[in-house]
C-alpha cells in the first residue's frame, strides 16, 4: 500500500498536470454533489432591482441581465452539465462498445452475421459523415426540448465513436490464443465476448470516456447556448454565455465571463485526465513513465520499442 | 466597398464640399485624369447612405413577404397615392413623424397631402371616392403613371389572394368592378357601405402602386401579376430603384433620375445585413455605417455621449403582449387573466430591459393612434389582487402553464425570466419555452400555446383596423381565440361610419370590454428607436415602423 501510494506522489510530482486535471473533477463534482448548500442565492429567481451589478462582495461574479446571480448560476451548473455529460456518455459507451464488440467479433466471414456487422459499420459511417452539431440540433428539434433530449442527442452522436473503437479492439482480440481456447473448450459466444472479449478490450474505451465527457459538456453548452438545449432559467454554462456575450460590447463583460471560464476549465481538466488514463492504462506508456520515475532516470530513460509490449 | 472607402463617406461636409468644388474647377482647369476622377468619387460616397440592418430583403413583393428588410425598402422603391403631413415629434423635434390625428377643421378630418392622388373626392354619403392622379409620373422603367396603374395594383390584391385579401376585405370590397377607371387621370373606389379608413389605407404601406404596363410586359400570359418578377425587381413611382441584391449580403439602391418629386439626397443606398446588434452597433460606433437598425436597448444606451453618433427613440404602434389563449384552461377564465396580468411587473420590464425606451400597454391598440383609450387600463403591478383572483377563478395554489417566447428577439427572454419570477410569487410554475424564429410565428398562428409573446403593430392608424386585427373573431390575426360577439359588433359597427365623435364612442365601448375580459397579457409599448450619425438629419416616423431612404440627408 505505502508503495502505491509512493507510486502514485511519483507520478503527481513528474506529471502535474495530471494532479490538475483531477483537482479540477474533483472541484466540479464536489460544486455539482453541494451546490445548494455553497450557493449564496437562488440560481433562478431574478431580481430586477439588481440587474447587471458587477462582481462585488454582495455578488462575487456579477449579475445578469434581470439579476440573477452569476456566481450561484455557474456553480449551480455542473450539475446540469454533469449529469447530461455523463449520463450521454455512458449511455453511448454501453451501446456502442456492445454493438463494436458483436460487430467485431462477427466481421470475418460471410454469413448473415457479418452481413449485419457490415451494414453497421455503413450506418455508422452515415452518422459520421453528418457534422455532429448539425446532428445533436437536429435531433433535439425533432425530439423536443428537454435534459432528455439532451442527453439521447449527446448518446447518439458518440455511439459511432465508441463502435468503431471496441471494433478496432476486438479484431485484435478475437484472433488471440485464449479467444480460441474459449471457443475449443465449448463457451457460447455470448460468454466469450462478455467474459473474455469485452473486458480485455475496454482500456482505450474509459480512457476515451474521460475525453467524451468534457467534449459532452462543451456539446450540451453549445446546444444550450443556440437555444437548443435544456430552458432557461435553468442554470447552465452554455445557456448563461448566450443570455451574457450580447453585453460585452456594451462594457458588461461578468455575465459571460465566469460561466466560460468554469466551462474552459471543466473541458481542460477532463481532457487532462483522459490524457493520465491513456498513459496509465496503456502498458507501454505506463512503462515509459515508469521508467523515467526510477531514481537513475535522470541520466536517461532506456528506450522503449513498441515492439517489447 | 472598403472600409477606407466608407471612412471617406464619414468625412465632414467642408471636404466634401471641397472635394465636388475640387472635382468641378478640376475639369475645366484641365486636372490631371486620376485627381478628377478620384474626386468624383468622394463626391459620390458624400451621397451615399450605408446601413447595417437585421436582414437585406427576402422578397420585394409586398403581397408575400412583411419582413424587416422587405418593409424598410418598399416606402423608398414605391409611391403612394395618399401620405399624412409630417409634424414634429413632441418628444424629439429632430425627428419628425406622421400627423395621424383626428383634424375636424381638415377634409375628412384628416391632415392628408397627395402624392400620386394629387385631388380627391369622397361623397355626401361616404359611398364613392374619386382620386385625381397626377400628370407626368414616370416610373423608374419610364413609363407614365395612370389609373391603369392603381386598377390593375388592386385587381392584383383582389387574384393573388395574399396580404391583399385583407385590404381589400377591411374597405368592404368584394369584386374588383368596384375600383373603376374614370379617364386616364381619375379612378374611383365605390364602396357598398360607408368606409371611415379608405383614405387612409391609400397611405398604408402595404398599398404601392405599380407600373402595370412594365409588369405585365415581363410577367406575360404566364405570370399575369408579376409575382416573379416582383420578388426580386421593383416597378415602382417612388424615389429610389433596386440597383443589386445579394440576399445575405447587401442591396444596393439607386436614386430614380425621373422622380416627379424632389430629388433625394443620398444617390446611393446600401443596406448591409449584418445579423448580429453587436456588430451593428460596432459598425456605428466605428464610423463604417450612417445608420445602425435593430440594436438592443442596452446597446443603443452605450450610444448615450458619444461624440459622433447617437439615437433616436420616439412613440411608435408597436406593442408587445402575451397572447392568453382564451380556448386553452385555464385561461378560458376571465378572472385567471386578470390575475396574471396584475403579476408583470411594468415597471421593471421597462427599466431593466428596455432601458426606458417603452411605456406601459395601457390600451388593446397603439396609444398614438387616434381614439386610443388608455383609461381603462387597471393592471399595474398588484399580487395580493392577482392571488385573489386566481382564487376567485378557483386555482388557489396557482396552476402551471408553459410560456413561449421567440429565440430571435433578444427582449423577450428576459421578461420571461422577470415575469416567471413573478408568477412563482402567486403559484403559477411557468415553464419556459425558447422557440426559434420561424417555429415562433407558427406556433403563434396556429393557436396552440396557452402563452405566448406576440411583437405586432397595426399600419393603419384607426381604431376600428387595430381593434379589428386583434380582437375581431373572424380575423386571422385573433391570435389569443378571444370572441366576444358584443365587442365583434362594436368593431363593425364603428367601421362603417363617418362621424368620428360617435366611432371614438363606439370604440371607448369596445376598448373597456376588451380590458376587463384581458385577452392578452399586456405588457409594453416599445418605441421605435434607431441608431445614426450625428450628422445625419431628417429621420422621419411611419407607422409602419419602416424607414424611408429619401428622408434623410446631412
Amino acid at each position: 500500500m505505502r508503495d502505491r501510494l509512493d507510486l502514485v506522489w511519483r507520478v503527481a510530482i513528474a506529471r502535474p498536470r495530471f494532479v490538475l486535471g483531477y483537482g479540477i473533477v474533483i472541484v466540479i463534482t464536489f460544486l455539482a454533489l453541494f451546490a445548494p448548500w455553497l450557493a449564496p442565492y437562488s440560481p433562478i429567481t431574478a431580481d430586477p432591482s439588481q440587474f447587471l451589478e458587477p462582481p462585488s462582495w454582495a455578488h462575487w461574479f456579477g449579475t445578469d441581465a434581470v439579476g440573477m446571480d452569476i456566481f450561484s448560476r455557474a456553480i449551480y451548473a455542473p450539475r446540469v452539465d454533469l449529469t447530461i455529460a455523463l449520463l450521454g456518455t455512458l449511455i453511448s459507451a454501453s451501446v456502442g462498445s456492445l454493438i463494436g464488440a458483436l460487430v467485431g467479433f462477427y466481421s470475418e466471414g460471410h454469413g448473415v452475421r457479418s452481413a449485419i456487422s457490415y451494414c453497421v459499420m455503413r450506418g455508422a459511417d452515415v452518422l459520421q459523415a453528418f457534422p455532429v452539431f448539425v446532428f445533436a440540433i437536429a435531433l433535439v428539434a425533432s425530439l423536443g426540448q428537454s435534459l432528455q433530449t439532451v442527453v439521447m442527442a449527446i448518446a447518439f452522436v458518440n455511439i459511432p465513436i465508441y463502435l468503431r473503437l471496441m471494433r478496432s479492439q476486438v479484431l485484435s482480440i478475437r484472433n488471440m490464443r485464449y479467444i480460441e481456447a474459449a471457443q475449443v473448450a465449448g463457451l457460447s459466444d455470448f460468454y466469450t465476448i462478455t467474459r473474455h472479449v469485452i473486458p480485455n478490450a475496454m482500456a482505450p474505451v474509459l480512457a476515451q470516456i474521460s475525453v467524451n465527457i468534457g467534449w459532452s459538456i462543451l456539446l450540451t453548452a453549445a446546444l444550450s447556448f443556440i437555444g437548443a438545449g435544456v430552458r432557461p432559467p435553468t442554470p447552465e454554462w452554455g445557456s448563461m454565455i448566450a443570455m451574457g456575450f450580447q453585453n460585452i460590447v456594451t462594457g458588461q463583460w461578468w455575465p459571460s465571463l465566469y460561466p466560460g471560464l468554469a466551462l474552459s476549465i471543466t473541458v481542460f481538466g477532463f481532457a487532462l485526465v483522459g490524457a493520465s488514463i491513456e498513459v496509465l492504462a496503456d502498458p507501454m506508456k505506463r512503462r515509459e513513465l515508469l521508467a523515467e520515475l526510477r531514481p537513475n532516470a535522470s541520466v536517461a530513460a532506456p528506450p522503449v520499442s513498441r515492439t517489447s509490449a | 466597398m472598403s472600409k477606407q472607402e466608407d471612412l471617406i463617406v464619414s468625412k465632414n461636409i467642408k471636404r466634401r464640399t471641397f472635394l465636388k468644388s475640387a472635382a468641378a474647377v478640376g475639369g475645366v482647369a484641365a486636372m490631371p485624369g486620376m485627381l478628377v476622377s478620384q474626386a468624383a468619387r468622394a463626391a459620390d460616397k458624400a451621397h451615399t447612405l450605408v446601413m447595417a440592418s437585421p436582414s437585406t430583403p427576402q422578397g420585394l413583393d409586398i403581397e408575400f413577404d412583411v419582413s424587416l428588410g422587405s418593409i424598410d425598402v418598399l416606402g423608398a422603391l414605391y409611391e403612394y397615392m395618399l401620405a399624412y403631413e409630417k409634424i414634429p415629434d413632441p418628444q424629439s423635434p429632430d425627428v419628425l413623424r406622421e400627423d395621424t390625428s383626428v383634424h375636424s377643421d381638415k377634409k375628412e378630418g384628416l391632415a392628408l397631402r397627395g402624392r400620386l392622388a394629387e385631388g380627391w373626392e369622397v361623397s355626401s354619403n361616404g359611398l364613392k371616392a374619386t382620386f385625381k392622379l397626377r400628370d407626368g409620373v414616370r416610373s423608374n422603367w419610364g413609363n407614365l403613371f395612370s389609373a391603369d396603374d392603381v386598377k390593375w395594383t388592386w385587381d392584383r390584391k383582389f387574384n393573388l389572394k395574399g396580404q391583399g385579401v385583407f385590404q381589400t376585405a377591411v374597405l368592404g370590397l368584394k369584386s374588383p368592378d368596384q375600383i373603376k377607371v374614370e379617364g386616364p387621370r381619375a379612378i374611383s373606389f365605390n364602396l357598398e357601405k360607408p368606409s371611415p379608413i379608405l383614405l387612409k389605407q391609400m397611405c398604408n404601406l402595404a398599398n404601392p402602386i405599380y407600373d402595370s404596363k412594365k409588369c405585365s410586359e415581363v410577367g406575360g400570359k404566364e405570370d399575369p401579376w408579376a409575382t416573379k418578377f416582383l420578388q426580386n425587381e421593383s416597378a415602382g413611382f417612388g424615389p429610389y430603384k433596386i440597383d443589386q441584391i445579394v440576399r445575405g449580403q447587401q442591396a444596393v439602391f439607386k436614386a430614380h433620375p425621373d422622380y416627379w418629386d424632389k430629388q433625394p439626397y443620398f444617390s446611393t443606398v446600401i443596406m448591409r445585413e449584418v445579423p448580429t446588434s453587436s456588430s451593428r452597433l460596432s459598425l456605428l460606433k466605428g464610423g463604417a455605417v450612417d445608420i445602425a437598425q435593430f440594436l438592443q436597448p442596452r446597446e443603443y444606451e452605450s450610444l448615450k455621449g458619444d461624440p459622433n453618433v447617437t439615437y433616436d427613440a420616439v412613440r411608435s404602434s408597436y406593442m408587445i403582449w402575451l397572447e392568453l389563449n382564451a380556448k386553452i384552461a385555464p385561461f378560458d377564465n376571465v378572472k385567471v387573466r386578470q390575475a396574471v396580468n396584475y403579476a408583470i411587473p411594468h415597471d421593471e420590464v421597462i427599466r431593466t430591459i428596455y432601458y426606458g425606451q417603452a411605456d406601459k400597454l395601457t390600451a388593446p391598440m397603439p396609444y398614438i393612434y387616434p381614439m386610443a383609450d388608455t383609461s381603462f387600463f387597471d393592471y399595474d403591478y398588484n399580487l395580493d389582487k392577482a392571488k385573489q383572483l386566481l382564487a376567485d377563478a378557483g386555482f388557489p395554489k396557482g396552476f402551471k402553464t408553459t410560456l413561449s417566447y421567440n429565440a430571435g428577439d433578444p427582449t423577450q427572454e428576459p421578461i420571461a425570466l422577470l415575469y416567471q419570477t413573478s408568477l412563482r410569487k402567486i403559484g403559477v410554475e411557468v415553464q419556459l419555452e425558447k422557440l426559434p424564429a420561424g417555429v415562433f410565428y407558427e406556433n403563434v398562428t396556429k393557436r396552440k400555446r396557452p402563452m405566448i409573446f406576440y411583437l405586432d403593430s397595426p399600419w393603419t392608424p384607426d381604431p376600428g383596423y387595430s381593434l379589428f386585427l386583434y380582437f375581431h373573431s373572424k380575423s386571422y390575426v385573433d391570435y389569443s381565440n378571444y370572441v366576444n360577439t358584443t365587442v365583434n359588433g362594436l368593431i363593425e359597427s364603428g367601421l362603417e361610419i363617418l362621424d368620428d365623435s360617435k366611432r371614438k364612442e363606439i370604440y371607448k365601448k369596445a376598448q373597456k370590454t376588451i380590458m376587463s375580459e384581458a385577452p392578452w397579457g399586456f405588457i409594453a409599448y416599445p418605441k421605435y428607436t434607431i441608431g445614426r450619425k450625428k450628422a445625419l438629419k431628417g429621420l422621419t416616423y411611419y407607422v409602419s415602423n419602416s424607414l424611408r431612404f429619401q428622408d434623410f440627408h446631412l
